[in-house]
């Protein structure tokens, strides 16, 4: 049985002598990543017996790579390896030679989806998922996000409010440590922040002028990397590339953080490569009892008893395991009387945005300048509570983007007149959008009849367009950025307004919603199931609406705020 | 191509090492090989892998390997840092292009080749064999297509050869600057952390 557990991962608690598979948990988190990791720290610390079943292997700071040079490497990031094996991981910016063997093998791990219908799946099955290799932005939603539906009439209103929310964020970012500066917008709701990072002398040019001509706010991104010393963990080193793991662990990520310490309070038994197939039930009881799942390298098959199941999984495979779990009683996938289950996915779009070059500022670029891990973010200003109504879509988007000094690998010329101009650089300045996704009935996700991935699991059929609401936004992004770089001083500026294929923000979100009318939702407002009563899901499938902040810092207070509720129903006697 | 992409330097840095001496040696012991493991995340160095002295061409002939070398010494070449001939550029673009798709591969040979056609078209012979003078030439027109050619006379050439000429250089300059020769010339200084991210300093206006 020691396989089952993780011997490599010198954080947890020596508990080789139990059998995990022999107990009754009080619950079963299943996932790792950003929202599983705080199920398990929350539940745990509160005095529950916790199981976390992680799909994929542990993880150690012995594999890290960010400083490890390019050239270290036989392909210089162009490995074939990658391209064979994860032909859809790659499309991620962060799956690279460095660090592929943390994303699925798409070989492995299929999905399909309509002739016409792209959608590109990225994901992870390690320790900690995502969060090893996330983005890092960390925003708040508003309640013009949460109440949108009675502000334009489209879709449903959350069944939260900021006001419920509000607490849960300032738990989730006082612990993990969010950068970033107050702006007193009410769009996007200021936090418990850490110190900002400096801007660039682009930015601060931009932040003016964009100021002063259009009113709308240009802010440092607010980040979940550390400016300071805090909770145990160093301050940023400022070397750059994130997304290969961190010596000093200086950005949040939940094996170092939120894991250990489920593991530290002795009430949580992690079993690794345990590949989740389904839900358990006790149809006399209406109740589940545990999971199955498949182990990653013996293949075999093996259950996990617990008095509640709590899937962190991500938001596909979260409902994925859902749908795998029909029984007699709920043949459409378990906890799917409302017909709601796999309904209204959403991601963001992108793909409207510009570029430029800043003439006035003369910097040179410099090899040995610190790496901000960051860039600059611009909250919504369209369709606001103090803005007029756009006439051609209702919601907004964001920009995320920078301002800086580089290398001109585009020079022209050759000989020693391109090796000098490559080393006088161009400063550069970008604004990319990140819209709203509106939920739609017609976005889904159900099991292909005929696909199974490599543990011989139904997979996914994945049904996902952006719709004209989805285009419209993308097209006023890009103009809406050009003009600001434009105003921002900004020459030869490329204008891009496209709208990416789904799935390429990485930011899926909904198939799971929770609402209060069980006929039109899956999930309570505390992220259980309206049918089954020890079921719950927390992650981005309990999504109502997208709004256009990036989600992760929400799914990780919406899961706080739940693991608070079912701790209290444990206490009370109630689970 | 940002220089975060480019460089990711090598060594641990002094700061991070001092400020986390049980980190830093962790990372001096690779982790154990493992199928689960990436070459990197192993700890495997490629680096020293192209300048084996019994090296042969996966991909090219003798002749696109000769062509590429001296073509790449034009395009980046020795100054008071060494060019792309000394960084060894031809053979990690054999070594990339080996591995390529038969069309990326086909479109890398037919700029190549076009070069060759030019030069059989203005001189006679094929680029490697021309003098000096009359390389730069040809590649001058290329590069500035609109110039045309102030040695022959020749017209501007045309777009086409403009993209062919470009795709060379990109493929060139790209595994320069990838190299560690490449790094040095950007003036990398091989430590990964240089303190704090500053910003602007400069005051109002001042930029």
């Amino acid at each position: 049985m020691t396989s089952l557990y993780s011997p490599s991962f010198n954080l947890s608690p020596n508990r080789a002598s139990q059998d995990p598979l022999q107990q009754t948990y009080d619950a079963i988190v299943v996932g790792s990543g950003a929202t599983g990791g705080w199920a398990a720290k929350q539940l745990a610390e509160a005095g529950l017996k916790v199981a976390l079943l992680e799909a994929g292997r542990a993880v150690t700071p012995a594999e890290f790579t960010e400083h490890t040079p390019s050239y270290k490497l036989k392909y210089r990031n162009h490995s074939p390896e990658v391209a064979r094996t994860r032909p859809i991981q790659k499309q991620c910016y962060a799956c690279m030679e460095y660090n592929y063997e943390w994303f699925v093998n798409d070989l492995e791990n299929p999905y399909s989806t309509p002739a016409g219908k792209p959608f590109t799946w990225q994901r992870l099955r390690i320790l900690g998922g995502r969060s090893l290799v996330w983005g890092r932005q960390s925003y708040r939603l508003s309640d013009t996000d949460f109440k949108a539906a009675s502000r334009d009439g489209y879709g449903d209103d959350w069944p939260i409010s900021y006001a419920d929310l509000s607490p849960f964020y300032d738990i989730v970012e006082k612990y993990v440590g969010i950068t970033g500066a107050a702006e007193g917008n009410p769009m996007l709701p200021d936090g418990q922040f850490l110190p900002p990072m400096k801007m660039s002398c682009g930015e601060i040019l931009m932040r003016e002028r964009v100021k002063a001509q259009f009113g709308h706010t240009v802010t440092i991104g607010r980040a979940a990397v550390l400016t300071q010393v805090h909770n145990g963990r160093a301050a940023c080193h400022y070397c750059g590339p994130c997304e290969r793991g961190c010596q000093t662990f200086s950005y949040f990520s939940s094996p170092f953080t939120t894991v250990k310490d489920a593991l530290k309070s002795g009430n949580c038994t992690l079993i690794t490569n345990a590949v989740v197939s389904h839900i358990d039930m006790d149809n006399s009881t209406n109740k589940a009892r545990g999971v199955t799942y498949i182990d990653r390298l013996t293949r075999q098959t093996k259950e996990v008893r617990a008095k509640s199941v709590i899937v962190c999984a991500q938001a596909l495979e979260s409902t994925r395991i859902l749908l795998n779990s029909s029984t007699r009683e709920y043949p459409t996938g378990l906890a799917n009387s409302s017909g709601a289950l796999g309904r209204y996915l959403m991601d963001h779009v992108v793909g409207g945005g510009a570029s430029g070059r800043l003439p006035e500022l003369k910097t040179p670029p410099n090899a040995n300048e610190p790496q901000r891990p960051n860039g600059i973010y611009v909250p919504r200003f369209r369709n606001t509570p103090s803005s007029a109504k756009h006439p051609r879509f209702i919601r907004g988007y964001g920009f995320q983007g920078g301002a800086d000094s580089d290398f001109n690998l585009n020079a022209e010329g050759y000989g020693t007149t391109f090796k000098k101009a490559v080393k006088e650089g161009v400063y550069g300045i970008n604004l990319g959008g990140f819209g709203e996704s509106l939920a739609r009935w017609d976005n889904f996700i159900e099991i292909d009849p005929s696909l199974k991935d490599a543990w011989g699991i139904p997979a996914l059929r994945i049904n996902m367009t952006h719709g004209e609401n989805e285009a419209a936004l993308m097209e006023d992004a890009a103009a809406t950025a050009a003009e600001m770089l434009e105003a921002t001083g900004a020459k030869d500026i490329h204008v891009q307004a496209n709208v990416e294929m789904p799935g390429m923000a990485i930011h899926e979100l909904g198939t799971a919603r929770m609402g209060n009318d069980p006929k039109k939702s899956v999930l309570t407002p505390f992220n259980q199931t309206h049918d089954v009563k020890n079921v719950f899901v927390m992650d981005g499938a309990s999504f109502v609406s997208s709004a256009c902040q990036n989600p992760t810092l929400t799914m990780m207070a919406i899961t706080v705020r739940a693991c608070a509720n079912l701790i209290d129903r444990f206490h009370k006697n109630e689970v | 191509m940002k220089r975060r992409e480019l460089l990711r330097a090598g060594a641990v840095a002094g700061a991070v090492a001092a400020l986390r001496p049980s980190l830093a040696s962790s990372q001096a012991t690779p982790a154990t090989k493992s199928p689960e493991l990436t070459p990197a995340q192993s700890g495997v160095d490629a680096s020293q892998d192209l300048s084996a002295t019994n090296w042969k061409p996966l991909f090219f002939d003798d002749h696109q390997n000769e062509t590429l070398i001296l073509l790449s010494g034009l395009i980046i070449p020795a100054t008071d840092t060494p060019g792309a001939k000394e960084a060894l550029v031809n053979r990690f673009i054999d070594l990339i292009l080996a591995a390529e798709t038969h069309d990326r591969q086909r479109s890398f040979l037919d700029s190549l080749g076009y070069l060759d056609g030019e030069s059989m078209r203005r001189y006679k012979s094929a680029f490697r064999y021309l003098k000096r003078d009359e390389q730069d030439d040809l590649l001058h027109s290329l590069a500035y297509p609109r110039a045309g050619s102030g040695w022959t006379g020749e017209a501007a050439s045309s777009d086409i050869g403009h993209g062919h000429f470009e795709k060379l250089k990109q493929s060139i300059a790209g595994a320069y600057y990838s190299s560690q020769i490449g790094a040095r010339d950007l003036g990398w200084d091989g430590a990964f952390s240089h303190g704090v991210y500053q910003g602007c300093e400069h005051p109002e206006g001042k930029h």
